[in-house]
């Protein structure tokens, strides 16, 4: 970015703009985007979602996110319960899969910004390239998340035997995507380069 | 402004790179922060136009069939990956119910659309104005077209369920398997940088009132 050069966010094209004054809006000679040296607002739009993600965090994994019924009764369950009950069942395999996309992928990406950002805030310049590697890969795996999600969407369709016994989302449910999507977008906003630049 | 054709700058550290030789190493990785730059693939219009093709016809029996039916206690129950939307929509999570919607229905099916479009006119040479923006669209929508997270989604359902009712899998589950292949194969076979190669060439000469300072 020094070097009088930005690259496009889209096309990865490199365009010489020369010395132009940082408010002109440019747009990409190949693929039209506006061209910028650096996301903007990226660290305070990353913080914003990220401390919202961890907020949504607690609810989305304390509150029950689905509900059975069965003959008349009707138990809850946070996703925590879910999991122990493959473990109960010996479904070692499906809860260990539940259990890291549902919480330990979430958990890994609001701590693994934290750190990033933080980083950045000090300025610390050790470890960048785990760093970048370590954003690559929330970056990578954010979308799984949503796997506990589409389970009950597809459990409450199929298990649906009337009054006999039915599945049934529950209010986690609305806390869950949620930190889905706002830890998704905070991998969108932030611009890892902003790594390299301290 | 102008663009260096023989310079890249990495989308991860911007650390400013020589581009290799097109013919040369197949992929690239960053010095500096060792992020993938580029990978040379052969072909890839071409391909892309045939596995977007596919993925599309299987687009709407994926989505609409049931996946699979129920037989529990002499009762039988079926759902499709539509009726999953349905059903959340009806219990009034509509924030769910809306992403549902978009991860699993709209945005797999923009994805191959787009594509398919894009390579298209790459192909026939047809430049519109909006091919750009279209291409661009394709890349945002990529992370959030979820098919691949909803078939592990299914398999978990259907371990959970066979402990309690007997499965039958039905067309769609088939149907839906193969658009998610196709999914895939579609973002394995784009070479962005071909097809942005491509787009600038057919592109018209630029009209003059647009910003030009050299
Ligand atoms: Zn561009
Ligand atoms: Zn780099």
């Amino acid at each position: 970015m020094d070097a009088g050069f930005i690259s496009c966010h889209d096309c990865g094209i490199l365009v010489n703009v020369g010395n132009i004054a940082a408010e002109t809006i440019l747009s990409c000679p190949r693929c039209n985007a506006n061209l910028h040296f650096r996301k903007t607002h990226s660290i305070s739009r990353t913080w914003a979602l990220i401390i919202t993600s961890a907020i949504l965090f607690l609810p989305a994994n304390l509150l029950p996110i689905m509900r059975v019924d069965f003959l008349g009764t009707q138990e809850y369950s946070t996703i925590m319960d879910g999991i122990i009950y493959f473990f109960h069942g010996q479904e070692y395999g499906i809860g260990l899969i539940i259990f890291i996309a549902s919480i330990l992928v979430p958990l890994f990406k609001i701590i693994g910004m934290l750190i990033i950002l933080l980083s950045i805030h000090f300025k610390w310049k050790h470890w960048l390239r785990h760093k970048s590697a370590m954003f690559r890969f929330i970056e990578f795996v954010g979308r799984w998340s949503m796997l506990d999600i589409f389970v009950i969407a597809l459990m409450s369709t199929l298990v649906d035997f009337g009054t006999l016994t039915s599945t049934q989302a529950a209010p986690a449910a609305t806390y869950f995507t949620a930190v889905v999507v706002c830890t998704m977008f905070a991998a969108l906003t932030f611009d890892p380069r902003l790594l390299w630049d301290a | 402004m102008r663009s260096l054709s023989a310079l890249i700058a990495c989308p991860g550290c911007d650390l400013l790179l020589k581009k290799i030789n097109p013919a040369g190493s197949i992929k690239q990785f960053c010095p500096r922060c060792n992020r993938l730059l580029y990978q040379k693939k052969s072909h890839s219009i071409s391909k892309v136009l045939a596995i977007s093709i596919s993925g599309l016809i299987a687009y709407i029996p994926a989505i609409s069939l049931p996946l699979l039916t129920l037989n529990a206690m002499g009762m039988h129950q079926n759902g499709s990956v539509f009726d999953a939307f349905v059903s959340f929509y009806h219990q009034n999570y509509i924030f769910v119910a809306v992403l549902l919607f978009l991860t699993s229905i709209l945005f797999p099916l923009l994805k191959l659309s787009l594509l398919f479009s894009v390579a298209l006119q790459l192909k026939l040479r047809l430049y519109s104005n909006n091919l750009p923006f279209l291409f661009r669209l394709s890349h945002y929508l990529d992370e959030w077209g979820m098919p691949d997270v909803y078939l592990i989604a299914v398999l978990v359902s259907i371990i959970k369920i066979s402990s309690v009712a007997s499965i039958q899998y039905d067309v769609g589950f088939f149907c839906f398997i193969f658009l998610v292949v196709m999914t895939r194969a579609s973002s394995s076979a784009l070479d962005s940088e071909i097809f942005w190669q491509e787009i600038q060439q057919i592109k018209p000469p630029m009209q003059l009132h647009e910003n030009s300072s050299d």
